[in-house]
């Protein structure tokens, strides 16, 4: 019994995985299909957000959706991000970012990955627990840096 | 082997073969713990598992240190010998069992708390960028394999040598291979956008590796406290040793019999004088459980016991 029952436990879950995985815990990709928006903040002073923004169009548009900007600055848009009131914050981040375990960053956009862990460079913000998006972007960061 | 050291002749080939499965134990589960850190990521599912299957060496290094303890005879220093090493091994290994459980217990619970909301993203791998959760799940599959058999070995054998040590570590497996289970439910359930599902599953687990600890823990103590012999599963007091205060009563009347457990080993006491024909281990114990018994005294005058 012992030695079957892992197997018999794990083939239900692992059936209904199969299909789709990963989703947004909040649903957020399914959120910007429907409502036709991605709401995404580029905090002050990134002079070279046009990639992220590229990107982040281009996965919108996938989405039958296009990108709107709100404008925050510095907490304020971290805490938005949070929160779900925006799906993306692009900005400088270092790798040990304070905030890296608040939200889901990126690799860098336009570099490697500095040495330096606390070197701030281009990344985008998403929020935590959107999988399907954070999966999504992190496969067309992949595809940019190539 | 005397009288307070060395390994009983009967059980020697069974203590080699718990070192040696201690030995693999230690090899698959370290082999286990890089796989896992390697592809933790961020995952505090994965995280957990990992401290988890560290923290579940320790009874088998208490194990490989008390049989060689054992193994040791008596001197000046230490007139009993090293055997009770074996039930100082067992409170270490008790220990970190509980450990484990309350730690798992806490991180589930924080988590639920918080409500925090997982992220496993992508890794790219060879010019691929795939979902790191199916990686997280291909290792915690592997790390639930050798726990599984190597508990079900070692069970067997535990009974065999009276060893608790032994019988905790496999408890200590059947944690690793549950909590294992409990990471391949969790990445799933981060996967399908439940974040509550990894904590969820975790808790259960955790909890049942706290009861079966705080059991192992009751016995540990008892076993230094010179507690009567206890089953290796149960606090329960240990069949053979019924059975044996059952025979001395028999043959000497209702007198006062008391046992003690020093390691795998029962050292007991009867207040009566001593007879002119001294029964053997074999006698008392039968053939195949002689070497439990390691020492009988008899006291001729008891004294009344302090007020």
């Amino acid at each position: 019994m012992m030695r079957k029952m892992p197997a018999l436990l794990l083939l239900p879950l692992l059936l209904a995985a199969c299909d789709g995985m990963p989703r947004d815990a909040s649903g957020t990709s399914e959120r910007i299909s429907r409502t036709g928006t991605m709401r995404v903040i580029v905090l002050p002073a990134t002079p070279d957000a046009a990639p992220a923004l590229d990107l982040l169009g281009r996965y919108a548009a996938a989405h039958g959706a296009t990108v709107a900007r709100i404008e925050a600055h510095g907490e304020h848009a971290l805490h938005m991000l949070e929160e779900g009131d925006v799906d993306a914050v692009v900005g400088h981040f270092a790798k040990a970012s304070p905030w890296k375990t608040e939200i889901a960053l990126s690799k860098p956009l336009t570099h490697g990955e500095p040495d330096d862990a606390d070197m701030p460079v281009l990344r985008i913000a998403r929020r935590n627990g959107e999988n399907a998006l954070v999966l999504a972007t992190d496969r067309m960061v992949a595809e940019a840096r190539r | 082997m005397t009288v307070h050291g060395g390994i009983a002749p009967a059980i020697a080939a069974d203590v080699r073969r718990g070192e040696l499965l201690e030995w693999w134990t230690l090899f698959w589960m370290s082999s286990v713990i890089v796989l896992m850190w390697l592809t933790m990521g961020a995952s505090q599912a994965m995280k957990s598992a990992v401290i988890e299957d560290f923290l579940s060496l320790v009874p088998a290094i208490v194990f490989l240190l008390a049989a060689r303890w054992e193994r040791r005879d008596p001197n000046r220093r230490f007139p009993f010998g090293y055997r009770r090493g074996n039930s100082l091994a067992f409170l270490i290994a008790a220990t970190a069992l509980l450990s484990v459980g309350a730690f798992l217990s806490y991180e589930s619970i924080t988590t639920l708390v918080r409500r925090e909301h997982p992220t496993v993203g992508g890794v790219t791998l060879f010019g691929h960028t795939v979902w790191l959760g199916w990686l997280m799940i291909a290792a915690l599959v592997y790390s639930i394999v050798p726990p599984i058999i190597l508990g079900r070995i070692k069970q067997p054998v535990a009974e065999r040598i009276k060893d608790k040590v032994l019988h905790t570590d496999a408890l200590m497996q059947k944690a690793d291979w549950q909590t294992g289970l409990a990471g391949i439910a969790g990445i799933v359930g981060i996967g399908l956008g439940w974040w509550w599902a990894d904590a969820t599953a975790a808790l259960f687990i955790a909890l049942s590796i706290v009861k079966d600890a705080l059991g192992a823990l009751d016995q540990a103590v008892a076993e230094l406290l010179d507690g009567t012999p206890r089953k290796l599963a149960s606090n329960d007091l240990s069949d053979d040793a019924e059975d044996l205060i059952a025979t001395l009563k028999a043959r000497y009347g209702d007198v006062s019999v008391r046992l003690r457990e020093t390691g795998r080993y029962i050292d007991a006491e009867v207040d009566c004088p001593s007879p002119a024909d001294v029964p053997t281990a074999a006698d008392l114990m039968g053939d195949d459980a002689a070497w439990r018994l390691a020492s009988l005294s008899f006291r001729p005058e008891p004294s009344d016991p302090p007020a």
